[in-house]
């Protein structure tokens, strides 16, 4: 496996922003989550919770609510009023339109997909229609006197149910008048509080409707009579979402205490057709407030303050009892917020509206195996370099040799050059960037810092030859004829010959820089591409998917190599395919061509290719090489995967050089402390 | 008791008297009557008691010799100082005036753009307006026809909207937009994050600190660990406070005495 001196660096500090909305998206199993930044991302379920693609935030864009329309059409609604639809084939923002009513608190899409309900600050439900390409005002419902927090179409579509302050609306589609006025008891466990909130609504197909609000409460109501039928009270604080499953024999709200209750419809006594509610099952998976929650057929997905998106599979409703029924917690973003320059050993850390810049600290010491090293020069902060205007950066890099930063924001493109005198920096932003480098889904710079490469949202890749202080657009590879999809991964061969590139569906495709064309592509593969890297001397490409797979692929052959057909013939371990983060980097050894180093969030592997596969029956998470076995013995347990699980989790890791690896950490005890106060609880004894 | 009479009458002591003016004449002289009749107690000779008393203390302050000479003077002289106040306000208001109006004639002078731009600003708008009205127009106008009926204000702003969504002017970099729509979305989009934040995080809604958080999950951990945030940073607020107006003063201070 071989010995390395690792930099452990724990100074990245960042925080990622809290889940604020989910909508599930039963025909193409995909989540859409946004977070109170803005940003609004997309989980593919069925290619194993891989984070397909991301719209970056806005400051401005605080989204207060998202839905799925129409199938395949994702809409969202913030507090600036405004309705935006995203593209998602080219990641941008379709259009936005303003609503008219202030902030928007809720929206929900109608059963048949083809309406879109907001509710307002001002208190107004609006109804839009969902044209091809557009959406339109319809028409305005009966204004209410405070604004609207929750919405909930019933299915059949006649009816909606609006939750707003003290009170339930339930409206008459048609008429657009409100028909009964239900309203909500501030009594808080016999304390009347100032106000209760209906954080949540969902309207059932027998006219029950069942409210979460602020006093702790789920009640459920007859639409007909406006009554109410049964209150649970079930806990001492806010209710903060609800989601109901398809098939209405369940659903699932979330409080501000981080636990999740599942409430199912139950037979009375063991035969009888009377049904009730119940609440069934507490899950405490979160120490934040849950402020939203959804059902799929088969999990219970909730995620709140606490930056956790967590897929809870229900047991009853999984078949096969294979890792899939495990649950699933999504923390850190499956995309690289660090790069780094080997040369001058820099970290590049992005974050979402500055970038900083450190230089690696060094020691003199020397020790044994294990040996933590005193540092005889620390770390230092070199750059804080904050964006302007209020969007969120995409994506950032800083070249090789360290004297470029290049990021991107949503609508510009900034690149910067570095200059270093001695101990101090200084930095000269390159003005006149061209006009078709707006916006990039990725940079990157080629191994001797002469080329930039970006890959920009209308799927061109522009290649740009990088002079003392200035730049000369080289070539433009358009994207083929008919397709939209813009790339999001790029890798380029160290010798600087060839450029991958991948997009979130379509295969791999393989351009030669030196001859300025498609040089060939990747066949497809089912699942999403999650990191790529081009091997120096041999130029296999070296391609991981989201369940784990990893190809390698020889450019100069355009076909698979012998290795990666071997693997595929074998299969890979079974613990190495319930691996449940993506690998999100992959780098090689200057010395050893053997060797592939990829890492997921919490473990770091060396593909060792000269050794054999291991099959199901061997140890894939051997410990340490014990030092008194024989070496016959350590020669017939070793494999080819060695795999270290001392760093998690784990955000990135790279080789510096021959005998140095970089590996940056964020525990999580780190990211707890700079969130939000939680709700307090009363522990037994303390 | 006699003589009392016309000065009772003459203090608007009690809001009956001045209200109910029309008999009073002959109850008043009734009443007083009945009063010479029986001059010496009951409820009704109360206040012409009082009456007498308040007399008595005035007189008591009141004598105090002077000239007629010397208070005329010192009057003059009051009269004189007034009048000299008076006049000094109205210069120092007119000054004051004065100086303000050309602040403002300044003003605006400096926030108006220069007349080219505002030339090619206007011709600019009017040419976009005839180009797009056929197209771009009535797509804006949509929403904007439908809104009419729920709300006069809400129409406004979409023409505001229409207005705002026209880029001005032949380079693309940059949009013009009225500020004033923008003041009062951010105003509306404040409060709306105001009332989130209070609603979840305000009073009564039973939050803890991290730290106290952390702590406890610290302390039902087998292996006890340092706390998350050694800073407290309530600790010695109103020293630091006191430091920091020592401070600013101390500077103050210092800035007088350097100008010196």
């Amino acid at each position: 496996m071989g010995e390395f001196k690792v930099h452990r660096v724990r100074f990245f500090n960042y925080v990622p922003s809290g889940i604020r909305c989910v909508a599930y998206n039963n025909q193409s199993n995909r989540l859409a989550v946004s977070r109170t930044d803005g940003t609004v991302e997309i989980y593919n379920l069925s290619a194993n919770y891989f984070q397909e693609k991301f719209f970056p935030g806005h400051e401005s864009r605080a989204t207060e609510a998202l839905c799925w329309a129409q199938g395949q059409r994702l809409f969202s609604a913030g507090l600036n009023g405004e309705i935006i639809e995203y593209d998602l084939q080219a990641l941008n923002i379709k259009y936005a339109m303003d609503a008219f009513g202030g902030p928007i608190w809720s929206m929900a899409a109608s059963p048949s997909g083809s309406q879109l309900l907001v509710g307002c600050e001002d208190g107004s439900v609006k109804l839009f229609q969902i044209i091809p390409d557009k959406i339109q005002f319809e028409r305005n419902f009966d204004r209410q006197k405070s604004r609207i927090l929750s919405l909930s179409w019933h299915p059949s579509g006649t009816h909606i149910a609006a939750g707003s302050i003290d009170y339930i609306s339930v409206f008459d589609v048609k008429s657009g008048s409100a028909t009964h006025k239900m309203l909500v008891d501030r009594q808080y466990m016999g304390v009347s509080k100032r106000k209760c909130i209906i954080w949540g609504v969902a309207f059932l197909s027998d006219g029950t409707v069942i409210s979460v609000d602020s006093a702790g409460k789920v009640q459920f109501w007859d639409s007909a009579t406006g009554t109410l039928v049964k209150n649970h009270l079930i806990a001492n604080a806010d209710v903060q979402s609800i989601a109901v499953s398809d098939q209405e024999d369940s659903f699932v709200v979330g409080t501000a205490e981080g636990t999740v209750f599942h409430f199912q419809l139950v037979s009375v006594t063991s035969n009888s057709s009377e049904k009730q509610w119940v609440r069934t099952k507490p899950f405490q998976h979160h120490t934040h407030d849950v402020r939203t929650v959804a059902h799929s057929p088969t999990a219970l997905i909730s995620g709140g303050t606490d930056t956790h998106l967590v897929i809870r599979p229900l047991m009853e409703k999984v078949e096969v009892k294979n890792y899939d029924a495990a649950l699933r917690k999504i923390t850190f973003p499956h995309r690289r917020l660090i790069s780094c320059s080997k040369k001058r050993q820099l970290l590049l850390f992005q974050f979402s509206h500055h970038l900083d810049l450190w230089r690696l600290g060094s020691t003199v010491a020397t020790g044994k195996h294990g040996d933590t090293l005193p540092l005889s020069k620390d770390a230092d902060h070199l750059l804080h370099l904050k964006t302007k205007g209020p969007e969120n950066i995409i994506c950032s890099c800083i070249s090789p040799c360290g004297s470029w930063i290049a990021y991107s924001t949503a609508s510009r493109f900034f690149l910067y050059r570095l200059n270093y005198e001695h101990d101090n920096i200084s930095l000269q932003r390159v003005s006149k960037m061209p006009a078709f480098l707006r916006s990039a889904l990725q940079i990157l710079f080629s191994e001797d810092s002469t080329k930039l490469f970006v890959a920009s949202n209308q799927g061109s890749l522009h290649i740009i030859q990088l002079l003392e202080g200035n730049f000369k657009h080289l070539h433009t590879f358009q994207p083929q004829s008919g397709t939209v999809e813009s790339m999001c991964l790029l890798a380029v061969s160290p010798d600087g010959n060839w450029l991958a590139a991948s997009g979130t569906s379509a295969g791999v495709h393989v351009y030669s820089v030196k001859r300025l064309k498609l040089h060939c592509t990747v066949p497809a593969y089912n699942f999403p591409v999650t990191a790529l890297a081009i091997a120096p001397s041999t130029n296999n490409l070296v391609i991981a998917h989201s369940d784990q797979q990893i190809f390698e692929f020889s450019i100069p052959d355009k076909q698979y190599t012998e290795w990666s057909r071997t693997i595929q013939k074998q299969g890979f371990h079974h613990l190495w395919l319930q691996r449940d983060t993506p690998i999100t980097h992959i780098s090689f050894h200057p010395k050893r061509p053997m060797h592939i180093l990829v890492h997921d969030a919490y473990m770091f592997c060396i593909i060792d290719k000269s050794l054999p596969l291991p099959n199901d029956k061997t140890l894939l998470y051997n410990p340490l090489p014990p030092t008194n076995e024989s070496d016959v013995i350590r020669r017939r347990t070793a494999h080819a995967f060695k795999i270290s699980k001392i760093y998690k989790p784990l955000l990135f890791m790279d080789l510096l050089d021959e005998r140095t690896l970089v590996a940056v950490e964020r525990p999580l005890g780190d990211i707890i402390a700079q969130l939000p106060p939680p709700i307090k609880k009363k522990k037994f004894g303390t | 008791m006699v003589q009392l009479r016309p000065r009772a009458s003459r203090t608007p002591a009690s809001a009956s008297a001045m209200v109910d003016e029309g008999q009073p004449t002959s109850e008043e002289e009734a009443e007083h009557g009945l009063l010479l009749g029986q001059p010496s107690s009951g409820a009704a000779a109360e206040p012409l008691e009082e009456d007498e008393e308040g007399d008595d203390d005035f007189d008591d302050e009141a004598p105090e010799e002077l000239t007629f000479a010397s208070a005329q003077a010192e009057a003059r002289e009051e009269e004189r100082r007034v009048r000299e106040t008076v006049r000094r306000d109205k210069t120092l208001l007119k000054e004051k005036r004065k100086r303000r109006e050309e602040l403002f004639i300044e003003q605006k002078k400096r926030k108006l753009l220069p007349d080219t731009i505002l030339e090619k600003l206007t011709t600019a708008s009017q040419a976009n307006n005839i180009k797009k009205s056929p197209g771009k127009l009535k797509e804006v106008n949509l929403p904007k026809k439908n809104e009419d009926c729920d709300k006069g204000s809400d129409s406004k702003k979409a023409k505001e909207k229409v207005q705002k969504g026209q880029s001005i002017g032949q380079n693309k970099s940059y949009v013009a937009l009225r500020l004033r729509d923008q003041d009062l979305r951010d105003s509306r989009q404040q409060a709306a994050k105001a009332f989130i934040q209070n609603s979840l995080y305000g009073p009564g809604t039973n939050r803890t600190t991290v730290n106290k958080f952390l702590s406890l999950y610290n302390k039902r951990l087998p292996v006890k660990k340092a706390a998350a945030q050694f800073l407290n940073n309530g600790w010695g607020i109103q020293k630091k406070q006191n430091a920091k107006r020592f401070k600013r003063r101390w500077m103050v201070r210092k800035m007088k005495t350097s100008k010196k």
